[in-house]
């Protein structure tokens, strides 16, 4: 086997493992605090990958074209609005069924998953849409090379990369060092006990859906440009994906949800390469489900102790 | 009244933040176009939803129930009179629809009683044992390409497959049920979506033997040897000339939709008696304290596995009357959004409620259906229909009554 | 009397309303010129509900336009009755399409029907309406079994996946003498369907594939199975499948360092395609086989014009739909009937005049003359016929 072949694959599956990743903080952090899978967090990184296109198409038309300037102002705009629709559907969905059932929220956020796309599709009409080409060019090792004798990484894959990596350390340092981590893991721990010592959870919980719309923002702004194209229905396939990879990593575990994107992008993209594309996610399952069998919290989750 | 009106300026505002770029901005190409009015109108919508939402529709509900509420699970197995009557008269009307409807009617009420079908089956599984499955579908694939399968290569016919398609099932709920039996909760929840995918996979890919995306055909079921036909297949009496009735299309369908609604009476009636017994106890209170139930003896790795294969049982059936009624299974028919689908009519129905899941279903499959004239719109009005739901009923159309006291939740659990 | 029950009357009030205004519950007055009913049956909702719209605005205009002309079984030049299309949304799911197909049969009695789109949908869908003597004509279903079946009222106004398979395989061999060929497709029935016929031409003409294998529909990211392809040095890539998979995919090629063209079928004909693979750079080179250019036909012109000044491009299927609408009210107007089964029997031996030229089917009721030809996408974005 070429081993251009097999670094390339590398790439490729570290690419589109730190997509996984990012979407996955959103469900991790969510599940974290109140136990809920929110079904609708794919769908907000389906706002978010429309949001930056409609951006970068409004600063073309504004006549804005330094690349350094379009990218930081679209993805600070997709990181508001996005925020604001997480905000939006935790105090709109989410909210009143605070104390109800377990199961109540996730049916819940299946009809705000539905609400979003059809939304979408409707204001926006179901056509497959894009953005251009923004930033092209590539690393090539080796840098002059025939043929296809070289492994690449484009200049957005290594931004998808790198930013994946410094948004996870961003967003670790808030969750450890800073006091409104402290608060947010105090909610985790004990929501009445939190609330008992004066930490406002509702507004905690609020942040969180914050949080974690704008890492689906992040992700949806990089991978709308690598991939440049989306259509309303692209939040489904990616929301499993990233749920896989957040169970994977070890639900709730930030770090987890990052390396369990990366396992699972790797395998498919291995899987895919090597083997056959056809069962790729048949594959991509089935290491989960033995995976949980052997190690049911994940990888870097916390085995949870029942006490009695 | 004062904090009211801000609110709703507050509401107003935010989604007319919401709403200018996504429906404002229309993306053309790499472009987009203005359409300035649409968030305005959609503000102002939200608004006046925000004053409708606000209108005391908890305490209305609440009277409603308070008006017809009737004893349920707890009520000793002999029911009630008027609930007797009740039950006698929903049947009655389940026995003369076919003949009220036309064949599309029929369509529909076939439908949702393989949705009561498949909610029943996936109510043993969450609502009385408590394991929550999101790939409840596979069951249900497993029972329609089960007959579709056995048909096309072994000639079984629908009487045959029936049962075998079930056990079937069965098989794979038991199959299922040994390596998830160490998980809890949600790492049950995705095990069981991955599950549900890898079948859908398989069936997707395997071109061989399942069609791949061509699908199978499945044929329709005889009765006592007798086709529905217009004209037999080889020698064989179609029924209309056997009994020397003219050739109708929708006898078929009757046939079908009788023969499913006895089929779900039996199910029923063998889920309430269920959770009278034993087995249905041990269910309800491993669902309610797994770690006590083991400590008194259960063994939850039988009561377990029993609830995975008896719901899986139940789907299976499910997708045998849906291959049948289609005529036709494709996977396309089996993804992840239909076990959403079946979950939500459980959780609806009220987790554990055999009445509240038949009443979801009935809404969650006719609701969708009367919505068609708003065309565009459906899904959508379909998913604020879900939520709204939700937050009025959390606890589902018919509320458990059982447990009688309950401990407050330990930490880490409900949200 | 509580507010409670104010309300439940209104509930009541408002749901017997709803009932006697559902069409086909309540009665409905008829006057002379009572419409007839033809359904449009496709995705409007779902992941493929681009083709929906598409064949809505081509059956919508064509329907307004045999209006303003003064409708259907007109006698002696007045008293035409119009058309009045009835939208049934089946997203592209089989049981779906079954419970529209009954629908509009049962409870919207209607004429004929135009569509479905997906094969899928249109297999189970076919079945009800040839049952109820109900004549179909899909704009859009390509998989040889829709018409295999012999079913007596189903047509298509488009070809069939073997003749286009043919027709990609014998450009690939003959025109590009690619030898190292990949084939790919998205696991549907269409892009499947498409791929195998691909591959039966190459392996009749003595050549192998080296690669056959499928993606995933809805995913973006196909740099494993790109990395692949350079792997086995293929020199040339056919795709099964639509254009929201074959933009991603060649832009992956392109940024890959791979040069080798992608051939595609009627599923990509769209431009869509440039926006979803990021611009006309992406595009260019790629070939795909579709029926003649509706829009280059002479007979069509007008109808494109009209559509571009109402702001609308249109590709892809609206033609095709335009030109079903107008198949069925060419027979129902030939036979003075609404019978499905008479107007089966006339469209079988008659050929009528579309927006698309004549068109005419055999027993089967596939087109008697299947026109693929190749196209090719140039660098602005726009494609046009290969010499």
């Amino acid at each position: 086997m070429d081993i251009y072949i097999i670094g390339q694959q590398w790439v490729n599956g570290l690419v589109l493992g730190s997509t996984y990743g990012l979407i996955a903080v959103g469900y991790t952090m969510v599940y974290g605090i109140i136990g809920m899978i929110n079904f609708a967090h794919g769908d907000i990184y389906m706002i978010s990958a429309y949001l930056t296109a409609i951006f970068l198409a409004l600063f073309a038309a504004m006549g804005l074209h330094s690349v350094p300037v379009v990218l930081l102002g679209v993805l600070a705009l997709t990181l508001l609005f996005t925020a604001l629709y997480g905000w939006s559907v935790e105090r709109v969905a989410y909210r009143p069924l605070r104390r109800s059932t377990r199961l109540a929220p996730l049916i819940s956020a299946i009809g705000i998953s539905l609400i979003l796309q059809n939304y979408v599709r409707i204001s926006q009409g179901a056509r497959n849409q894009g953005v251009p080409p923004l930033l092209e060019g590539s690393f090539r090792f080796p840098a002059e090379a025939l043929d296809h004798r070289f492994i690449q990484i484009t200049y957005l894959q290594s931004l998808i990369v790198i930013t994946a990596l410094l948004s996870m350390a961003l967003l670790t340092w808030i969750i450890q060092r800073t006091a409104l981590g402290r608060a947010c893991r105090a909610t985790q721990q004990d929501r009445v006990m939190a609330t008992l010592l004066g930490v406002n959870t509702d507004r905690i919980i609020s942040l969180v859906f914050v949080m974690g719309a704008a890492m689906a923002a992040v992700a949806g702004f990089l991978v709308t440009l690598n991939y440049g194209s989306f259509d309303f229905y692209v939040g489904f396939l990616m929301g499993i994906k990233a749920f896989t990879a957040a169970v994977l990593g070890g639900i709730g575990s930030l770090p987890g949800a990052m390396l369990g994107g990366v396992v699972l992008g790797l395998a498919e993209s291995f899987f895919a390469g090597f083997v056959n594309s056809d069962y790729k996610d048949v594959f991509a399952f089935s290491i989960l489900i033995l995976f949980l069998i052997f190690r049911p919290s994940g990888f870097l989750g916390v085995p949870e102790v029942e006490k009695v | 009244m004062k904090g009211r009106w801000s609110t709703a300026a507050w509401v107003g505002l935010v989604a007319l933040l919401l709403f200018t770029p996504i429906t404002g901005l229309v993306l053309a190409g790499y472009s987009v176009e203005l359409h300035g009015q649409r968030p305005l109108w959609l503000a102002c919508m939200a608004v006046l939803g925000y004053g409708l939402f606000s209108l005391p529709w908890k305490r209305w509900l609440s009277e409603l129930q308070r008006s017809t509420r009737s004893e349920e699970v707890d009520a000793p197995p002999r029911v009630a009179g008027s609930r007797r009557y009740g039950i006698a008269l929903a049947v009655l009307v389940a026995l003369a629809l076919p003949f009220l409807l036309g064949k599309y009617g029929i369509s529909i009420a076939t439908l949702a009683l393989i949705y009561i079908l498949l909610a029943l089956g996936l109510n043993i599984v969450v609502g009385l044992a408590g394991l929550l499955d999101l790939g409840f579908v596979a069951f249900y694939a497993v029972g329609a390409y089960g007959y579709a399968l056995g048909q096309h290569y072994f000639h079984l016919s629908f009487w045959l497959a029936l049962p075998l398609a079930a056990l079937l099932a069965a098989c794979f709920g038991m199959l299922l049920g040994f390596p998830v039996l160490r998980l809890h909760g949600d790492y049950l929840a995705i095990v069981t979506l991955g599950f549900g995918e890898i079948i859908r996979l398989i069936l997707n890919n395997w071109v061989s033997v399942t069609g791949g995306p061509n699908g199978l055909s499945a044929p329709f079921p005889t009765f006592l040897g007798l086709e529905f036909n217009r004209r037999a297949k080889q020698g064989g009496v179609p029924l209309h000339e056997f009994l020397g009735i003219d050739y109708a299309s929708e006898h078929r369908a009757i046939f079908l939709y009788l023969l499913l609604l006895l089929v779900v009476l039996a199910m029923v009636y063998v889920v309430v008696r269920l959770k009278r017994m034993p087995i249905g106890r041990t269910w309800e209170a491993l669902r309610e304290n797994e770690i006590a139930c083991r400590s008194l003896g259960i063994n939850h790795v039988t009561v377990k596995l029993s609830a995975f294969a008896l719901g899986a049982m139940v789907g299976g059936l499910g997708g045998v009357f849906f291959a049948a009624s289609q005529g036709f299974v494709n996977p396309t028919s089996f993804t992840f959004f239909e076990s959403a689908h079946i979950l939500a009519i459980v959780v609806l129905g009220g987790m554990g409620s055999t009445t509240g899941v038949v009443v979801a279903a009935l809404l969650l499959t006719v609701l969708p259906e009367l919505l068609r004239d708003f065309a565009d719109y459906r899904v959508l009005l379909v998913g604020i229909a879900m939520v709204w739901m939700m937050i009025l009923r959390p606890r589902g159309l018919r509320q458990r009554r059982r447990p009688l006291f309950s401990l407050p939740l330990p930490k880490g659990e409900g949200p | 009397m509580s507010k409670f029950s104010q309300l439940v009357r209104v509930v009541i009030v408002g749901l017997l309303v709803l009932c006697v205004g559902h069409p086909g519950m309540g009665m409905r007055l008829s006057h002379a010129a009572e419409p007839i009913k033809i359904g449009m049956a496709g995705p409007f909702s779902g992941s493929d509900a681009s083709f929906g719209e598409q064949l809505w605005r081509g059956a919508e205009q064509a329907a307004a336009d045999i209006n303003k002309a003064g409708g259907l079984l007109q006698q002696g030049g007045k008293g035409g009755r119009p058309i009045q299309l009835i939208k049934a949304d089946d997203a592209c799911e089989p049981k779906q399409a079954a419970a529209v197909a009954s629908r509009l049969v049962d409870m919207e009695k209607v004429v004929a029907v135009v569509g479905h789109f997906c094969s899928s949908s249109t297999m189970p869908a076919s079945t009800i309406y040839a049952d109820a003597g109900v004549l179909m004509m899909t704009p859009g279903s390509t998989n040889p079994a829709i018409t295999e079946r012999q079913l007596s009222t189903v047509f298509r106004m488009c070809g069939r996946d073997d003749q286009q398979g043919v027709v990609g395989a014998d450009f690939v061999l003959n025109r590009l003498k690619a030898r190292r060929i990949a084939v790919l497709h998205d696991k549907t029935t269409y892009g499947q369907g498409l791929a195998d016929a691909m591959r039966a031409r190459l392996r009749s003409a003595g050549h192998t594939e080296v690669l056959y294998e499928g993606l995933t529909r809805g995913e973006k990211d196909f740099n494993a199975l790109v990395t692949k392809l350079k792997g086995v040095q293929s020199d040339a890539v056919y795709f099964g499948g639509y254009h929201s998979e074959a933009g991603p995919l060649v832009r992956q090629m392109r940024e890959q360092g791979m040069t080798a063209p992608l051939i595609s079928g009627d599923g990509i004909f769209s431009e869509v395609l440039v926006t979803s693979a990021g611009g006309p750079g992406f595009v260019k080179g790629v070939y795909m086989t579709f029926g003649a250019d509706p829009r280059k036909m002479p007979a069509g012109q007008a109808l494109v014009e009209l559509f571009r000044k109402n702001g609308y491009e249109p590709e892809g299927y609206t033609l095709y739909s335009y030109a079903t609408v107008q198949a069925i009210a060419a027979a129902i107007q030939a036979t003075q009937s609404l019978e499905g089964e008479k107007l089966a029997q006339w469209l079988r031996g008659h050929a009528v005049e579309t927006v698309m030229g004549s068109k005419s089917w055999d027993g089967k009721g596939d087109l008697q003359v299947s026109d693929y030809v190749m196209y090719q996408w140039d660098d602005k974005g726009k494609y046009r016929e290969v010499e």
